[in-house]
């Protein structure tokens, strides 16, 4: 880049004011409506999670996890949970692992529901805005059903789970998710069948498979690119029941680049990924055993836990989500506890991504990889 | 097309909004009434005196030090008073589940607004009764 090109460069913070900018701070370099240069700043959302984890005991840390993103609570608890029964042995009834797959795959259902509306309203289409959270409160209503929450649902436990289906949470849940169902090709339609916003969405925001990797890029993310990378069916949780059922990763391919993905394409792939979830959940009710919710000694195992380590991971709804717990002998609580939110990489990929794109496509490409800043200011 | 052709959409916009002008509205008047809740909503306690044993199981599953308990005060043989600080409760729900002599239980009410700071934290005699019943739906039915 010449130097007289940046004489004329002016120099604008997008956030943490904007509104579209969900309160981050994203440094542009602008040359005329190019942005030459994207500079992103962690840290506007810190409020130490990680040291927090340190000071609560293995049954209130998952608390911490699911306020750091409200959207995919469930998702965010999971690994926590996940890290502490690898350290201490606990048997998890048939019941809840199915249980626990159902609300995962809801949940993401739930945070997909948000970010239709999300990355529709940052692109102007408010009718798209508003219509997906209209159906979010019939998802909400279920989770309310079950634990009484209708974001922070604090439904794991190590062991198993707090609350047991009722028969009105299954009604609830038939009526959320034949919504969903229901209004999919609607979306498809309002989203993809829109010239408005095809023009808005293909060829914004492009990298490659390789590039994707080499960032750290996970989720669908990837996926978008065509890597059939997920947790679920590469690493699947022994506490979990995705063994248990036939299903595809979705994957995204784009004709015109194979193996690169745009906006439309990372769009594409969040369909793809409501798909599975219906798809999963739909192959799970049938198979849900009658039995126990949750293992009975588990509440005086996870009182005091051995010395060990313990690393829990899930496929979330934005990428690869871990906790990792470090116990002395004895504990009550965590030695060290390190959270691994999958946004850290998709905000800093912005840096290679933008530079060259027109300011007016900013709010679509990081709209399209779904950052959410709680997962990176842990 | 012209006017006449799109007279019979006319007509069916009006019949719309005249259909809409005198129905109810989908919203609810909030402070006179309100949305159900579920049986399970995680709203304010309510602290049941007669069963508590003071065990304080409730203080320490609290994530947020929401809870604080006086073994002095006692109305019964063996029960304590509790504090309850709403500006730091999180409605996790934790303090209910530890509880093991069903003396502690959320209510579905979940609007605890107060004018002032001091009256959130919520005494023995505030925690042990309900001061109103949960506000009741008189509105339409939006889903």
């Amino acid at each position: 880049m010449s130097p007289d090109i940046l004489d004329e460069a002016s120099v604008i913070w997008f956030g943490p004011q904007h509104v579209s900018a969900h309160g981050w701070a994203t440094k542009l370099t602008l040359v005329g409506d190019y942005i030459v240069e994207c500079d992103p700043n962690a840290g506007y959302f810190h409020r130490s999670a990680e040291k927090c984890l340190e000071f609560r005991n293995f049954r209130q840390g998952s608390m911490i996890l699911e306020r750091i993103c409200m959207m995919e609570a469930f998702l965010a608890e999971y690994p926590y949970i996940a890290a502490v029964e690898k350290i201490v042995d606990l048997e998890i009834p048939e019941r809840a692992k199915i249980m626990r797959t159902i609300m995962l795959e809801f949940n993401r259902i739930h945070s997909l529901q948000f970010w239709w509306g999300q990355f529709a309203g940052e692109l102007g289409l408010f009718a798209m805005l508003l219509w997906p959270w209209v159906d979010r409160e019939y998802t909400l209503d279920a989770f309310e059903e079950l634990t009484g929450s209708r974001h922070t649902v604090s439904y794991a436990t190590p062991g198993g789970v707090k609350y047991d289906f009722t028969p009105k949470f299954h009604a609830k849940m038939e009526i959320a998710l034949s919504r969903v169902k229901e209004r999919m090709p609607v979306f498809d339609d309002m989203l993809a069948g829109s010239p408005t916003f095809r023009l808005r969405t293909e060829g914004v925001g492009h990298y490659t498979a390789k590039q994707a990797l080499k960032w750290g890029l996970s989720g669908p993310n990837i996926k978008a690119c065509g890597i059939p990378m997920d947790l679920r069916k590469d690493d699947p949780d022994p506490n979990l029941a995705y063994g248990m059922i036939d299903w595809e990763v979705p994957t995204t391919h784009n004709e015109e680049h194979p193996g690169e993905c745009d906006a439309f394409d990372r769009l594409l792939q969040r369909f793809k990924e409501i798909e599975t979830s219906l798809d999963i959940i739909d192959k799970l009710l049938p198979l849900l055993p009658e039995g126990p919710i949750i293992d009975p000694k588990a509440r005086a195992k996870v009182n005091r836990l051995p010395e060990g380590e313990g690393y829990g991971r899930v496929e979330g709804t934005r990428g690869v989500t871990s906790v990792w717990l470090k116990t002395m002998e004895k504990a009550q609580t965590p030695w060290r506890a390190k959270i691994r939110g999958p946004c850290f990489a998709s905000y800093y990929s912005l840096k290679h991504i933008v530079p060259g794109a027109r300011f007016a496509d900013f709010p679509a490409i990081f709209g399209s990889l779904d950052p959410y800043p709680g997962w990176w200011d842990r | 097309m012209g006017f006449v052709g799109n007279l019979g959409d006319i007509f069916r916009i009006l019949k719309h909004v005249f259909r809409q002008v005198f129905r109810r509205p989908f919203t609810y008047f909030y402070p006179f009434e309100d949305r159900p809740y579920p049986e399970a909503t995680r709203g304010r306690h309510i602290h049941i005196r007669e069963k508590c044993t003071a065990c304080a199981q409730c203080v320490r599953a609290c994530p947020v030090a929401a809870i604080r308990i006086d073994k002095e005060d006692k109305k019964f043989e063996k029960d304590c008073a509790l504090y309850f600080d709403y500006t730091r409760c999180i409605f996790c729900g934790d303090c209910v589940s530890a509880c093991r002599f069903e003396a502690l239980f959320h209510t579905p009410i979940v609007d605890i607004s107060e004018g002032d700071r001091e009256d959130l934290v919520y005494g023995p005699d505030k925690i042990t009764t309900l001061d109103r019943d949960p506000l009741e739906w008189r509105g339409r039915r939006f889903r």
